[in-house]
């Protein structure tokens, strides 16, 4: 409770604390400052101020040629890296209608799919790690671990992997890793059980995160929230299910939506299971990828030098943390005219002043977990 | 009169008392033991689980300075350029995103011997500066992917790490770079 | 689609010269009258269209203007619209001026922010309008294509001589003076 003195018959109220969180505290996952104006133990007002990541990518990749833009996409969501660059491909191969090959899609697909999962699994680790939590962090990242080893036999690099390339992939995936990669998913399965019940069944914890945050489908939608956030407050939406790109239509999987099982709906607990249960959806489609890949060259037809026609386009795709778009406009040159990255960070973050206020401070850093930001993605 | 209450502190804790209120069920007696007993439940599973990894797993680490992990073959680490067979075609310098190529070749006189690279390809200019600066190299691999005749390439050397970033300026012409091509160039 | 929205457009919002842009690459858009912006982004979020969110604002520099655009999206009709506008601006430094939405989608808050810091476009009404991602004193629009590096920042110099590697980058002059025909010499630096 507030201090509250009674001097001369009249109460005094002390002021509201102003506490600056980050811009190197572990809980705001990378370079994010929070100013929280705090009454005793109860957040008033919590002001994100970010920047402090700002590689002006949108201003580089003016004066890159249409490849070169490629591994600055990796740079700006550094744990989803294929994911963003998958975004930028399909943008370009939109507007100069590339077709890509079918075992390309297939290989796109299957890893796209791997990086959700290594990317979920690392917010599993450090959504635990934010709530005390400290050894699953290290089986989270022991199997990701393997995911990593994939890419990096794949495309040579452990985390900017440059491998998406305009009008297919890099390299081709061989039989070995198809069985290596089908290994793995297989005992996933088991695993991704296993941390459940270690973590989201865990009384500690379910009381931790059940009805914090709740975000309902109205803010969701003002905000303009997307992902798993928004599908944590129960709304049935999955760009892969409702906007298919690439070959997401020939895939069976569940759009999985919170329920509000130990809360109500749209809470971190939701937002946290949604992502779990994701990640059994994303095993489902790794394996009907394995089962239906098809034989073929993995890149498609493009021109030695790329030129846009001129126009503009906006790409969605669904990356793991949430929608990514991109905003290209070309004036038909060798170098994008302007590119625009909508990052559902960016949006993510800016909810954090509408869902901090009436919440303890320990309560915040479970906020921040739960949305899963990524600061390189906030500030590009 | 000192009015030091701030418009919203009663407002907020009156929010707070209310939303703790309409979450949290009314406390019953059985409920205080079930809540004890779930508790004990689930952290009891979560504990099995985590001494499982005490005694059942095996470790996965390595002790690094003693034991090395070997790259994937097309691992993306320390450039090296094979200066014999360079043609000095520019092109990994034009890919490169971040500039950090400095190539400059002279013309070779027509009278001059002709030489030809492994593959076969005349060497019409010849190399006079090829230096990467490694420090500003992002190794996203564009540039060896456009050259011609395979010269350029990413070894799988990853412990190069240097006291100062003059020493990170790989200079492909000099000697004890040269030497590195025994090792690494296999015919 | 975007036919049938301008013709809503125009009847219900008067004067606010909605055109559409149907491309042949790409994806269309619509161009309405600025001025008209707030009442246009009202109709569409909630009239028919539904366009419940809005998902980015991209603010682009010409020569002669700036335009804005706003991509909206609607996940009940599963459509999306590129709304846009076109600010002129007199001169390469000046800050055209628009309505901002922020009443009609809160994510138009961080949006405008951003667009303001990058473009220099100032959104009147808007709650909150200053810098986002740049610190607060940076001088200049860094997304407008005249922008500028400033030569210090607080007493820090920004690429100081020391820094540049020069001897590199230059190397092909020493090279083309000792050489009979400059001509001769090919090099890849074409930076300053």
């Amino acid at each position: 409770m507030a201090i509250e003195l009674i001097e001369n018959g009249e109460s005094i109220k002390s002021d509201l604390l102003t506490l600056n969180m980050g811009p190197q505290h572990p809980a705001t996952h990378g370079v994010l400052r929070v100013e929280i104006k705090t009454d005793s133990e109860i957040v008033a007002e919590a002001i994100p101020h970010i920047g402090y990541l700002h590689r002006c990518k949108e201003k580089h990749s003016e004066n890159l040629d249409y490849r070169g833009v490629i591994p600055f996409c990796d740079r700006m969501d550094y744990l989803a890296a294929m994911s963003m660059e998958w975004g930028y491909a399909l943008t370009v191969e939109k507007m100069l209608g590339t077709e890509v090959p079918r075992r390309a899609e297939y290989i796109r697909v299957m890893i796209g799919e791997l990086q959700r999962l290594a990317s979920h699994l690392m917010f599993f680790g450090v959504y635990a790690i934010d709530l005390g939590a400290f050894s699953p962090f290290l089986y989270a990242f022991q199997k990701r671990e393997f995911i990593l080893r994939i890419f990096e036999e794949l495309s040579g690099a452990r985390l900017l992997y440059n491998y998406y390339w305009i009008g297919g992939v890099w390299n081709d995936i061989n039989d070995g890793q198809l069985r290596r990669i089908a290994k793995f998913v297989d005992e996933m399965k088991t695993e991704l059980d296993k941390y459940h019940t270690l973590v989201g069944e865990n009384k500690i914890f379910i009381d931790r995160t059940a009805n914090v945050a709740t975000l309902t489908p109205k803010q969701v939608y003002s905000y303009g929230a997307t992902g798993p956030v928004m599908r944590g407050s129960g709304i049935k939406w999955d760009l892969r299910k409702d906007r298919p790109y690439s070959i997401y239509e020939e895939f069976d999987f569940d759009v999985q939506v919170g329920h509000g099982e130990k809360g109500t709906v749209g809470d971190c607990w939701d937002r946290y299971h949604v992502r779990m249960r994701e990640m059994h959806e994303s095993i489902k489609i790794i394996e009907q990828c394995l089962d239906g890949i098809e034989e073929g060259p993995v890149m498609g037809k493009v021109p030695k030098i790329i030129k846009v026609p001129e126009g503009e386009t906006y790409m969605r795709t669904e990356c793991p943390r949430g929608e990514l778009g991109y905003h290209l406009i070309s004036d038909g040159g060798k170098t994008p005219y302007r590119l625009k990255v909508k990052s559902s960070c960016f949006t993510h973050t800016s909810m954090l002043g509408e869902m901090a206020p009436g919440q303890m401070i320990a309560d915040f850093v479970a906020t921040i977990g739960s949305i899963d930001i990524v600061l390189g993605e906030v500030d590009r | 009169m000192n009015n030091k209450t701030s418009g919203l502190t009663p407002d907020l804790h009156a929010q707070f008392a209310e939303n703790s209120k309409r979450y949290e069920k009314e406390l019953t007696f059985g409920g205080w033991f079930n809540n004890i007993w779930r508790s004990i439940v689930s952290v009891s599973k979560g504990m099995y689980i985590t001494f499982r990894y005490v005694w059942a797993e095996k470790p996965v680490t390595i002790e690094y300075p003693e034991v090395r992990e070997v790259l994937p073959e097309n691992s993306r680490s320390r450039l090296f350029n094979d200066a014999e067979n360079c043609i000095s075609c520019l092109q990994c310098a034009n890919a490169c995103p971040v500039d950090c190529i400095y190539i400059t070749a002279t013309r070779r006189d027509k009278e001059a011997e002709k030489i030809k690279t492994k593959d076969g390809t005349p060497i019409r200019l010849d190399l006079q500066q090829y230096t990467i600066d490694t420090a500003l190299c992002m190794y996203c691999g564009l540039c060896t992917t456009v050259c011609p005749t395979e010269c350029l390439t990413h070894t799988t050397d990853y412990e190069f790490a240097s006291y100062t970033l003059d020493n990170m300026k790989y200079d492909y012409l000099a000697d004890y770079i040269r030497a590195w091509r025994d090792r690494i160039v296999k015919d | 689609m975007h036919n049938e929205i301008v013709s809503h457009l125009n009847s219900a919002v008067p004067g606010c010269n909605a055109t559409a842009v149907i491309a042949e690459v790409g994806d269309s858009s619509i161009f309405v009258d600025s001025t008209h912006i707030l009442k246009v982004c009202e109709d569409l979020a909630s009239g028919d269209w539904e366009m419940h969110t809005l998902q980015v604002i991209t603010g682009t520099d010409y020569e002669d203007r700036i335009e804005v655009s706003y991509v909206l999206c609607s996940f009940t009709k599963n459509n999306e619209l590129i709304l846009k506008v076109k600010l002129p601006k007199a001169d390469p430094n000046a800050v055209p001026e628009i309505d901002s939405v922020c009443s009609v989608w809160k994510a138009a808050d961080w949006q405008e922010r951003e667009c303001y810091d990058m473009v220099g476009v100032i959104f009147k009404n808007h709650p909150n309008l200053r810098r986002i991602l740049c610190p607060e004193d940076w001088e200049g629009w860094p997304l407008r294509k005249d922008y500028v590096v400033a030569e210090e920042y607080h007493g820090m110099k920004i690429n100081p001589e020391h820094k540049v590697n020069n001897a590199d980058h230059h190397f092909f002059k020493k090279i083309q003076e000792t050489q009979e025909d400059p001509k001769k010499v090919s090099f890849s630096w074409k930076g300053e």
